[in-house]
């Protein structure tokens, strides 16, 4: 089991994740869409380690026998998550950057053109 | 026929050795056709020149590359109403004088895409072995994927109608583009038709396709053809 210390610091830790978390957050640095993957897991985190049975339960039913590995394991699922959702949300703005590059050009040709026009019309005067 | 708009969209980045000769060379053999660089954010003088020389031309301040830049020509072609739009490379590969001959399918309505393909009567320049093996396999894959035997499947000499402008303005795939837009044509249940021309090989500049690059390119494109094909399923898209 856990000893009780070990729990304190990790109450710590979890507490003050949240708050850097929160102070990310105040500050606009932080978009809440793009943080509520790192609250859950934040969430996940803190249930682990105020009721660390269920952590040595869910292990088990995944068969793994020692309780750091699964955390571990919990860890890098995580993570993985994590950077699943970031590289998704780098390929769905690269689209976006990419419509406006395209949209801004044809806007770039359509005004050089107007004003063309323009200075024709106004060389006919 | 004579009254369709067509728009011929030269992509190019970083083409200032070939650019002027492309357009002139565009000019002389069919001036009767609109034509639109569009300069992918280059590095060079490529965007001077074409300012210069009053080409007509879209201006990309990011370079996206060729897939983005040939995209943009489809949207300025779908939102200006050209009823054809032809692709043809900046580097001075493709002569513009098989431009007819490119539009005939299209003008006849006897094809939805028309690719210029340099391997159907084996005349001009015809790159390199490993290339042309590489080329084979694509082309392979392809054929096994959909069931169309296409030869030329990197060309990107090609044409397509106002179908096709529409469905590559919304979807076009980026990074190396041409087999999986041939693929994409056809699972759109486009009828995609393969003519015969010759090409030149590259006036200036440097191929954007390195060796190291080479097999880089060939996983992603042989991911991107198998990617495409299971998206639209066994279903295939509707004919719009």
């Amino acid at each position: 089991m856990i000893p009780s210390h070990l729990r304190v610091t990790l109450i710590i830790v979890v507490v003050s994740y949240f708050l850097v978390i929160l102070y990310f957050l105040k500050q606009k640095a932080l978009n809440l869409k793009y943080t509520l993957l790192w609250l859950v897991a934040g969430g996940v985190m803190g249930i682990l380690v105020v009721v660390p049975e269920l952590l040595t339960r869910l292990i088990r039913i995944f068969g793994i026998q020692d309780n750091m590995n699964g955390l571990f394991l919990f860890c890098i699922g995580f993570i993985i998550l994590i950077l699943l959702s970031l590289t998704s949300i780098a390929s769905r703005q690269n689209r976006k950057l990419r419509t406006l590059t395209q949209e801004l050009a044809i806007l770039d040709k359509r005004v050089r053109d107007l004003e063309r026009d323009c200075a024709a019309a106004h060389d006919q005067e | 026929m004579e009254n369709k708009k067509i728009l011929v969209i030269i992509p190019a980045y970083n083409e200032a050795e070939s650019i002027v000769h492309v357009v002139k060379n565009m000019m002389e053999q069919a001036p009767q056709y609109d034509y639109l660089v569009v300069n992918d954010g280059s590095t060079d003088r490529t965007l001077a020149i074409c300012e210069q020389e009053n080409f007509r031309y879209l201006d990309l301040s990011i370079n996206m590359g060729i897939g983005g830049a040939v995209q943009a020509g489809y949207i300025y072609a779908y939102k200006n109403n050209y009823d054809v739009a032809v692709q043809m490379d900046g580097d001075g590969q493709h002569d513009a004088a098989y431009l007819e001959k490119l539009l005939e399918p299209i003008m006849e309505d006897e094809a939805d895409v028309v690719i210029g393909s340099r391997f159907l009567e084996k005349e001009g320049f015809q790159t390199s072995a490993s290339r042309r093996t590489g080329i084979n396999i694509l082309s392979a894959l392809i054929w096994i994927t959909t069931g169309q035997r296409i030869r030329d499947v990197t060309s990107g000499y090609r044409a397509v109608n106002r179908m096709f402008i529409e469905i590559y303005s919304k979807d076009y795939p980026m990074d190396y583009p041409e087999p999986e837009a041939i693929v994409s044509a056809i699972m759109h249940l486009g009828r995609v038709r393969e003519i015969p021309v010759q090409m030149r090989a590259r006036e200036g500049g440097v191929s954007s396709i390195t060796f190291k690059k080479s097999i880089y390119y060939m996983i992603k494109v042989t991911l991107a053809i198998l990617l495409c094909r299971l998206s639209y399923g066994v279903r295939r898209g509707k004919r719009v």
